[in-house]
């Protein structure tokens, strides 16, 4: 257990330093200069060609393909992290609501047979997040822009979408961060557990990141397909795709949306392609909203 | 006789402020399509729409809209439409146009609304145990799922996933 926080340190601090491009916080500059920056920095030069290397680098851990509860583990970690950025909002009633509407929802997936747990987080920002191992969160600024129980479902559907592809957890494979991160472990950060303590402790930054867009389209094609096969009407996640573009640009409560995801007219525009008139046959879908659980505040 | 006037305006004004609130909503064509007759795919054309072209939104049934343009009144498919009067994305400017700062620092300028959930706040998040517990608190069983549906009267069906318009990736 001890072994894989380190190993998930280890991983937000790479995360954290290939993002260094984009943007670099003071502290884990600070961290990272006591000598970690220049080791990760000589690792990488030493492994060159990130699609090559990842084939023939050798890993100490199986962190090519972790185990479920490995995955459940690094989720975990990624989900305290946010919640420490935002914790839930304090009212029972409402997350229990998500959670059997995600429960159900999560059902119609290949991976039922996880402990999927979600969860509504205290920002007014309009976002919505998933770790691996079937975490998924919502901010109460998305869910107050929704108006019935199918629209909820469609936007924890694109979510349980990403854990069922494992979109996050490829997304640090490809860039080859646990792979060196395991080298690294092993050989030189394993004897310095201040610097992991200390980064551990801060670092959702993975949350802030962007897939690429080919995975968002997809995400978006199994939440439509997830949300009917519940027996919600389908156009649950169109509707808040459509709800949200109405949202201003300027407007700091997408800001974080907008620049990890495509721009909701395009995924409109990409569903309907994908969607044409398949769902013509689906009948009888339901949109809830009288079961519709509304915000106290 | 005034003061009747006056009461005779306000009880005109009071009847016809809920008309005023429910004016359709405004939106505009993501693509050009066609108008029908009915919400269904092969009613009849009665018009076209041009991408871009603003529209009010009428009624909603299924995965149709019924909207009204300067020509005609139909029925459109409910993903050819924006809602709203935000302009229109340009993808001929690319979508990494979008957000100006993708590319570039990543810092986001504060302009108007309430504050969001930053970059800044998320690398700053100190690992919290007690609210992951909380959140692990909530949890659902398989079953408990199906009883929640049954409650909504909600019945599963069995449809493939949609392959991807593009090619390429899992279906």
């Amino acid at each position: 257990m001890m072994r894989l926080i380190y190993l998930v340190g280890v991983v937000l601090v790479i995360t954290v330093q290939q993002a260094a491009a984009i943007d670099f916080g003071e502290t884990l500059k600070e961290v990272l200069k006591s000598g970690v920056e220049e080791k990760i920095a000589a690792e990488n030069k030493e492994t060159a060609a990130p699609q090559v290397a990842s084939s023939e680098n050798k890993t100490i851990l199986n962190w090519g393909n972790p185990s479920v509860e490995e995955e459940i583990q690094i989720g975990r970690q990624i989900t305290g992290n946010l919640l420490g950025a935002a914790p839930l909002v304090k009212d029972d009633a409402l997350q229990k609501y998500v959670n059997q509407v995600g429960r159900w929802v999560a059902n119609q997936s290949e991976r039922a047979d996880l402990p999927w747990h979600f969860g509504v987080i205290d920002t007014e920002d309009i976002n919505a997040f998933s770790a691996p191992g079937g975490y998924v969160v919502i901010t109460k600024g998305l869910y107050r822009k929704l108006q019935n129980e199918a629209q909820l479902a469609g936007v924890l559907a694109h979510e349980i979408a990403h854990v069922v592809r494992s979109h996050h957890l490829k997304l640090l494979q490809k860039t080859q961060l646990l792979d060196l991160g395991a080298g690294l472990l092993s050989k030189k950060i394993g004897q310095n557990h201040e610097i992991i303590e200390k980064v551990i402790g801060r670092g959702a930054e993975v949350c802030a990141r962007s897939l690429d867009q080919s995975a968002e389209f997809e995400a978006d094609r199994m939440g439509v397909v997830l949300t009917a096969r519940a027996g919600y009407e389908p156009y649950g996640l169109p509707e808040v795709l459509q709800i949200i573009g109405q949202t201003a640009e300027g407007d700091n409560s997408v800001a974080l949306l907008f620049k990890t995801h495509p721009h909701p007219d395009d995924r409109l525009v990409k569903l309907d392609e994908a969607i044409g008139d398949r769902f013509d046959a689906v009948k009888n879908g339901k949109t809830l909203e009288k079961r519709f659980y509304k915000l106290k505040d | 006789m005034k003061f009747i006037k006056c009461i005779l305006g306000v009880v005109l004004m009071s009847l016809w402020l809920p008309v005023m609130s429910q004016a359709a909503e405004t939106g505009s064509a993501l693509k050009a399509d066609v108008l029908r007759q009915e919400p269904y795919s092969d009613a009849l054309k009665i018009g076209n729409l041009a991408r871009g072209e603003t529209l009010q939104i009428l009624n909603k049934k299924g995965a149709w809209l019924k909207v009204k343009t300067t020509q005609a009144t139909g029925w459109v498919r409910l993903l050819s439409v924006k809602r709203g009067s935000a302009a229109l994305f340009n993808p001929v400017k690319g979508v990494w146009d979008v957000a100006s700062g993708r590319a570039g620092t990543g810092k986001v300028v504060a302009t108007t609304g309430v504050r969001g959930l930053n970059e800044e706040e998320l690398k700053n998040a100190r690992y919290n145990e007690a609210e992951v517990k909380k959140m692990e608190h909530y949890i659902q069983t398989i079953q408990e799922g199906q009883q929640f549906a049954k409650k909504g009267g909600l019945k599963a069906i069995k449809f493939p996933y949609l392959p991807s318009p593009q090619g390429g990736g899992e279906p």
